[in-house]
């Protein structure tokens, strides 16, 4: 069986169901490389010039891990997702970067997702995919429909029924601790691409040590599409790929839906050096909820991170009992 | 209405005059200096590039000298340049500025976005107007170009430096009054005259190419001034990258310059498959073509935190055509001694190289005769 190597960092956070039902049914086996460890990243930081950003070095990591373990490695190139939307020079130039700076790299299954040139450029390109594995035309089709499928419920599982992205991937969901909104819970709002807010390695264990305070966390893909289109379209028009995981998913937390946000960007990230600025001088501007930005880097330590995050807690539990009626 | 623009080099020179024959009411903020840095530094976001850095400062002197509407490039599918106005806008409103930004769509519009815009400016001037007004700034773009071009082979090889550069300035000012071809045609002749009876050294230079992204390759500020720096030091710079070629490029892109982009392309093919936005796939094929060319060596300029350069920085090591490269990141903290440090180890390097080059061409004809 043929056998596709997945990295697990960047988009794989945001498009694994889909991947995963599109091989599987042209009948290739799948090879996911384990969460991020600090080894993957030293790996994956060793090969590439000091200001390429965390993500990037990390997804290099996950690439050299499947060195020898797969007969190919799987890169899409996504160029545009939407209409005159873009996506980060990083992501554009990720598999002719990779071949460049991990040799050894198996053959990497490329395909370029371009919605500005029609629809039959993508049903080519899926197409090109898919005769890796076989030459019948119509199991690609029905094996891109079936992906399709498997996305929209991944994303509808975590939009209305409120599952995280790691029991939403894994297909967990049935095991969610139970929902109770108590109302002396702080709901923190977490801003961000998901290959930060979900890699436990790259932000500290984030979500796991707000959670240890009994906060609510909310996440971007737990805010239903209609409303995140809305939330950043009032902030300006569309400019980036997944500009809603952060301009609209903060200004729609910024409407007083969370008690607190927090931004998570990496140092050197090119979209988010814009879009972070424009959340971050709206809540200077509406005064609504508290907002933090985390800055992540390779250096950054667990203290110094804790320590901000203790301070930002104490300071919204403060003012959550202050507005609470006197018990 | 008082117009007010960024600077790019000496884009400022052709746009006065395009401003000054059509009677648009204009500003033009005061040359790239420290204060404009540290203004542009002081307001941007801290993970912005330099280009964003220094065109708000210029942005913002600009407001100062009561400009209140301002023109900057923008548009989709190209860098965070595409995203600038948006924060450069909310910069403005927060100092309490009350100018509005007109963005200039340099990726779809092209020219035809320009001339509507300065149909707009010029308060509805008749076309043939704009067409005159555009055609002699053009041509002031190209004199520009030219001079600049024939200083760069003279900086490496004038026996008293700094005899360019002050011919230059002069030439600048002189290029800048002019103002019609006549006088144009006879300013240009006049200083390439000069530059050519420059007394020479009679060394024979080096020759660097200079590739990265356009703003910090055509903006000398930015740069600290590379160009003459290196001529300082005996080496003639070629760069593909002029503001005529960028101007006509961004504006006309197929009509103009494009098979010239294309060669780049090509070269760059079999190491970058496609465009990923800014200059990155412009650079590594840049570095094919110098390599192919028997170049010295490279300098490859690039904003710090430029994503598209990062890419190509990335992949110029895996390309089989050998040449030595130097990677220089500008930012508001580059000082000027340490770029020094790093550009006479550069020279070094490729003076050994030559060397021993040469040497060895010498002893295989020695050994074939």
């Amino acid at each position: 069986m043929v056998k596709v190597g997945i990295p697990r960092a960047l988009l794989y956070y945001r498009y694994h169901p889909m991947w995963q039902t599109f091989f599987t049914r042209l009948g290739a086996e799948l090879v996911v490389s384990p969460p991020t460890t600090r080894a993957t990243l030293l790996a994956g930081s060793a090969r590439v010039v000091a200001d390429t950003c965390l993500p990037v070095k990390v997804f290099l990591g996950h690439v050299i891990h499947l060195v020898n373990k797969c007969d190919f490695v799987f890169i899409p190139v996504l160029r545009s997702v939407r209409r005159r939307v873009y996506n980060c020079s990083k992501f554009l130039g990720l598999p002719d970067m990779t071949r460049a700076v991990i040799p050894e790299c198996p053959p990497i299954l490329e395909i370029e997702i371009d919605v500005n040139k029609g629809e039959d450029y993508l049903h080519q390109a899926i197409y090109e995919l898919g005769r890796h594995f076989t030459p019948k035309k119509s199991l690609i089709k029905e094996a891109a429909q079936a992906a399709w499928e498997a996305h929209d419920d991944f994303r509808k599982v975590m939009h209305h029924a409120g599952v995280m992205l790691p029991e939403a991937m894994t297909g967990r969901e049935g095991e969610i601790r139970e929902a109770s909104s108590n109302s002396s819970q702080a709901a923190i709002g977490l801003i961000g691409h998901p290959y930060l807010i979900h890699d436990e390695f790259i932000n500290h264990r984030l979500i796991e040590r707000l959670q240890a305070t009994h906060s609510r966390v909310v996440t971007p893909e737990m805010v239903t599409p209609g409303e995140l289109e809305v939330a950043t379209a009032r902030l300006g028009r569309d400019y980036w790929a997944y500009e809603e995981e952060v301009v609209g998913a903060g200004s729609y937390f910024l409407q007083g839906k969370v008690d607190g946000i927090i931004g998570i960007a990496t140092f050197g990230c090119g979209p988010d050096s814009l879009m972070m600025d424009m959340v971050r001088r709206e809540a200077a501007r509406i005064k609504s909820v508290p907002f933090m930005s985390l800055t992540l880097e390779e250096h950054t330590a667990d203290a110094g991170v804790l320590t901000r995050l203790e301070a930002f807690l104490d300071m919204i539990h403060r003012k959550k009992r202050k507005t609470l009626p006197c018990a | 209405m008082r117009v007010g623009i960024p600077h790019l080099g000496n884009l400022y020179i052709p746009l006065k005059t395009l401003f000054r024959r059509l009677n648009v009411d204009y500003v033009v903020p005061p040359l790239n200096s420290r204060r404009t840095l540290s203004l542009g530094a002081k307001y941007s976001p801290e993970g912005l590039c330099i280009p964003f850095k220094l065109t708000m400062g210029n942005l913002i002197e600009a407001a100062e000298l009561g400009a209140d509407t301002l023109l900057m490039p923008g548009g989709y599918g190209i860098c965070r340049l595409g995203y600038y106005v948006r924060i450069q806008e909310q910069v403005l409103r927060d100092l309490g500025h009350p100018a509005t930004i007109v963005e200039l769509g340099v990726s779809e519009r092209k020219f035809l976005g320009f001339l509507e815009m300065v149909k707009k400016l010029s308060n509805n001037a008749p076309w043939t107007k704009i067409f005159a007004a555009f055609r002699f700034g053009l041509a002031k773009l190209n004199a520009i170009d030219r001079v600049e071009r024939a200083v760069q082979k003279v900086r490496a090889v004038e026996r008293d430096k700094g005899t360019a550069n002050r011919l230059y300035a002069r030439s600048l000012d002189a290029l800048d009054e002019a103002d019609d071809y006549r006088t144009l045609k006879k300013v240009e002749a006049d200083y390439l005259a000069q530059l050519d009876a420059v007394p020479r050294n009679g060394r024979q230079p080096l020759i660097v190419g200079i590739t990265g992204e356009f703003y910090v390759l055509l903006e000398p500020f930015s740069n600290l001034d590379l160009e003459s720096e290196l001529g300082k030091l005996g080496v003639e710079v070629h760069r593909t990258t002029f503001i005529s070629e960028w101007t006509k490029f961004s504006l006309f892109f197929g009509f103009l310059g494009k098979s010239k982009k294309e060669r780049i392309h090509q070269a760059a093919m079999p190491y970058l498959k496609r465009d990923i936005g800014g200059d990155g796939w412009e650079s590594i094929g840049e570095k094919v073509l110098y390599a192919r060319e028997r170049y010295d060596g490279i300098i490859h300029l690039a904003p710090f935190t430029c994503m598209p350069e990062i890419v190509a920085q990335n992949i110029m090591p895996a390309t089989r055509e050998e040449i030595p490269v130097l990677t220089l990141l500008c930012d508001e903290q580059m000082g000027k001694p340490g770029m020094l440090t790093r550009l006479e180890a550069f020279v070094d390097l490729l003076e050994r190289r030559r060397q021993k080059r040469d040497n060895k061409n010498n002893s295989g004809q020695a050994q074939s005769k």
